[in-house]
């Protein structure tokens, strides 16, 4: 009687979590061959996978998240205008010494008029790329489940 | 059979849907119970997807963090531990492109340091040979996966490192079904090839 073992695309399946045949799934269960060739597989993905990080790891990450999340949101918005206003006044730096170059004496009036213009502008379009704010306020696509990219 | 990692996850359902609940309105009790139950999801699925060399801690903690603090995200349409992946993902994904890197998995194992995975290989009293081919499948598939395109790493690890069901890769990248199949399939094709190739 002739055996007929899993083929690769098989085993591939029964390894990704995909579902058998019925004769591939009974195949399976019966011979050894085929499931040394499954197992010995998980086996050396295990191996690689190594052990995980001791209780006491995981209390010290877990608090210290819990205790970063606990602080006020404010916190979080103080931080984005520091950076804001540090790249307003960069920003106005060669602005100033340019003028103040050219000119013996500064106008202030075109110096203030520079200076609400920035002020005018959405700080975040100097601050932040759009990687940058993907990173900081994941947001969820409609139609997948809440998933933040 | 040797079995696929599995994050311990005791969580019912219900349970789970009113501990969001609660964490949402302020209850830190609630919101450490969550963490607990899917940490060692986020523990596997960062130090797998990182470079040898970054702070997985770092990055399970960010992904904390961003998960408690836009857990008004979180639908509930699909799964709770999909969507962290998901933030746990981008985090890494991020920390690769500022950092310019590629490889997740580094190339440069000490094959006979401690640390190293080889040294797990069940043992039995094998013969050296046997030792010596087991060591060298596991050696493969770790530079395998390493080379792998960066999806097929990423649904790869997700899979069999995280230990995520294929809806839950699927919610994790943002992508259907059908597509993580389609990158897993090649993936395991590749890896079990030189794994296989390595034993007799």
């Amino acid at each position: 009687m002739n055996i007929i073992h899993l083929t690769d695309d098989e085993l591939d399946r029964a390894l990704v979590g995909e579902s058998l045949a019925t004769r591939a799934e009974e195949h399976l269960g019966a011979c050894v061959a085929c499931r040394r060739r499954r197992d010995g597989f998980v086996a050396a993905v295990e191996a690689v996978r190594g052990d995980d990080p001791d209780e006491a790891v995981r209390a010290r990450v877990r608090e210290r998240a819990l205790a970063a999340a606990a602080l006020p949101a404010s916190r979080h918005w103080v931080r984005w205008g520091l950076a804001a206003a540090a790249v307003i006044v960069l920003g106005l730096l060669p602005l100033l010494r340019a003028h103040l170059m050219s000119s013996p004496q500064l106008n202030a009036d075109r110096v203030l008029v520079e200076v609400n213009t920035i002020l005018d502008r959405d700080p975040l379009d100097d601050v932040a790329s759009p990687d940058v704010v993907e990173a900081v306020v994941p947001v969820a696509h409609s139609g997948e489940g809440g998933s933040t990219s | 059979m040797a079995s696929l990692a599995r994050w311990e996850r005791a969580l019912e359902p219900e349970d789970e849907r009113g501990l969001i609940e609660s964490a949402r309105e302020g209850d830190s009790g609630a919101a450490e119970t969550l963490l607990r139950s899917y940490e060692m999801l986020l523990f596997r699925t960062c130090r797998h997807l990182l470079p040898a060399g970054e702070d997985v801690e770092a990055a399970v903690q960010e992904t904390m963090l961003r998960a408690l603090r836009h857990l008004d995200h979180f639908s509930g349409q699909g799964s709770f531990g999909g969507w962290l992946a998901a933030i746990a993902v981008n985090y890494c994904r991020d920390r690769l492109r500022r950092r310019r890197l590629v490889p997740f998995v580094s190339l440069e194992v000490n094959d006979e340091s401690e640390s190293s995975p080889l040294a797990v290989v069940p043992s039995g009293e094998p013969s050296p040979e046997r030792v010596a081919m087991a060591r060298e499948a596991v050696r493969r598939l770790r530079r395998e996966v390493a080379v792998l395109p960066r999806r097929q790493r990423e649904v790869f690890a997700l899979r069999f490192f995280a230990g995520l069901d294929l809806g839950g890769i699927a919610e994790a990248l943002s992508v259907d079904v059908g597509t993580v199949k389609t990158h897993l399939h090649r993936a395991v094709q590749r890896v079990r090839s030189v794994v296989e190739e390595a034993r007799p």
